[in-house]
């Protein structure tokens, strides 16, 4: 009986401690029934064989060991399977916005090859998707045994429900991805509640940012590969005798913990407007302070970075001198970032005007 | 899927609620894990071992059975039986059995 031991042996090291010799005393009378059963039907005792036979039909010690189990016996139960689909699919949607503007930008910006840019993106994308479906998956696993339910499950509303019909994220639009694949076509009553579907409403929206953040942080922080880093961006831009690329790395470097804390802040303020339900005060609150911090932060690119000393100008004389000799001559890296920077600037104070009037108003 | 594999999944389905049912039944008499699985086969309610065993544990867990070791033939048996709990819940089980049933030949 060495092989039933064996087997015994096998199930009791799945088993946890407490209530495993009992499972194992009962699964061995079991063992020892059939065993016994087959013997009188053939009157001679069995070989190895035989017994191995009786083993399999009940079950591999795994199987078994599991069905014993307390906790579910999946990784994503079919409940919650739903949500993780959607969360991988709008996850992978945002990685690869990121990873399209990543490679368009080495190759305007860094002088990568386009051969060698796609290359990277698709292994980054690659590396990345798998980084987003573990993690998924690590969450799904981690819900599924929590006690109780957790609210988005059960608690949801249905003016919240905009996110899961709204373009990038909507079944239709994969479909639709695949009719322009050379798959088969929507059907027109589709079409039909495309065209009529509702806007996002604030709260999807905010799980949308805050999702959006959430990576955007994870790839910044450099716990998402995605074939290229931040500082990647500038690659090896040369003009005159400037290292843009230089510049770019130093700024990232220089920038790092800034920019994690603004990440993080702005996934967390998101957060708390999607469990608040949006409130038109909280929102415009965050925008005044992300805005403020955005004007921080040109202001400081204008002043103190290492892009300073190139875009930098103190009148708004020299400023227009040097954008007519850009429309004239056609070059100046260095005037055209001024320019983004200065436009940037204005567009945030208009932003944060905006915002400092919902705050007071209220709507 | 073929049709077989479909049909069989679907019975599958359909049978597991019922073999809950089916071992609270059985166990109005006293029974140990084997007897019972033979005595389920029997009247034509196979249940696999890897099945039956854990749900016998998990229905005492529920308090919906009682169980105690004993010996017999020559080795120790754990022997299950209803507990009071059990039959009550039994007897309202029996009776959305027989609710479902009927309402299901009205259909059929």
């Amino acid at each position: 009986m060495d092989l039933i031991e064996r087997y015994l042996k096998a199930v009791g090291a799945q088993l946890p401690a407490a209530g495993r010799a009992d499972i194992l005393a009962e699964l061995r009378d079991l063992l020892m029934s059939r065993v016994e059963e087959r013997e009188a039907e053939l009157g001679r005792p069995l070989t190895e064989a035989e017994v191995e036979a009786v083993l399999r039909e009940v079950g591999h010690p795994l199987t078994v060991a599991a069905r014993y189990g307390a906790g579910p016996q999946h990784v994503v139960g079919p409940e919650l399977y739903p949500w993780w689909l959607f969360g991988v699919k709008t996850a992978l949607t945002v990685l690869v916005l990121i990873t399209a503007v990543g490679a368009v930008a080495r190759i305007l910006f860094g002088g990568a090859e386009v051969g060698q840019a796609i290359g990277q993106a698709f292994a980054g994308l690659f590396e990345s998707g798998l980084t987003v479906v573990g993690l998924a998956t690590l969450a799904g696993f981690i819900i599924e045994r929590q006690k109780d339910k957790p609210a988005f499950l059960t608690e949801w509303r249905a003016k919240d429900l905009g996110m899961f019909e709204v373009g990038v994220f909507s079944r239709r639009w994969w479909d639709s991805l695949h009719e322009k694949s050379g798959g088969g076509s929507l059907a027109e009553t589709d079409k039909v509640l495309d065209a009529s579907l509702p806007k996002m409403s604030p709260t999807a929206g905010a799980l949308g940012s805050a999702t959006g953040w959430g990576i955007f942080l994870l790839w910044w922080s450099g716990l998402l590969g995605l074939g290229f880093r931040p500082e990647d961006l500038g690659g090896e831009l040369v003009r005159g005798e400037v290292d843009y690329g230089l510049l770019f790395a130093d700024t990232v470097a220089l920038l790092y913990w800034p920019v994690v804390v603004f990440a993080a802040a702005q996934g967390v303020f998101h957060l708390l407007r999607a469990v608040t339900g949006s409130p038109v005060r909280l929102t415009a609150f965050g925008d005044v302070v992300f805005r403020g911090a955005s004007l921080t932060l040109l202001g400081w690119i204008w002043l103190y970075s290492p892009f300073a000393s190139l875009i930098r100008v103190d009148t708004i004389g020299a400023f227009i001198d040097r954008t007519e000799t850009l429309i004239r001559t056609g070059a100046g890296l260095d005037t055209i970032l001024m320019l983004i920077v200065a436009g940037a600037f204005v567009g945030e104070v208009f932003a944060l005007i905006g915002a400092l009037k919902k705050l007071l108003v209220g709507k | 899927m073929g049709e077989t594999d479909l049909y069989e999944a679907l019975r599958l389905e359909l049978r597991r609620g019922s073999l809950v049912l089916a071992v609270l039944a059985r166990l109005k008499t006293e029974q140990y894990g084997y007897s019972l699985r033979v005595a389920l086969g029997e009247h034509g309610l196979e249940m696999e071992e890897s099945t039956l065993y854990p749900l016998l544990r998990r229905l005492e867990s529920q308090g919906l059975l009682t169980s105690e070791w004993r010996e017999e033939e020559r080795r120790k048996k754990r022997f299950y039986r209803l507990s009071p709990e059990g039959a009550a819940m039994l007897g309202r089980l029996e009776a959305e059995w027989r609710r479902l049933s009927a309402s299901l030949d009205r259909i059929l």
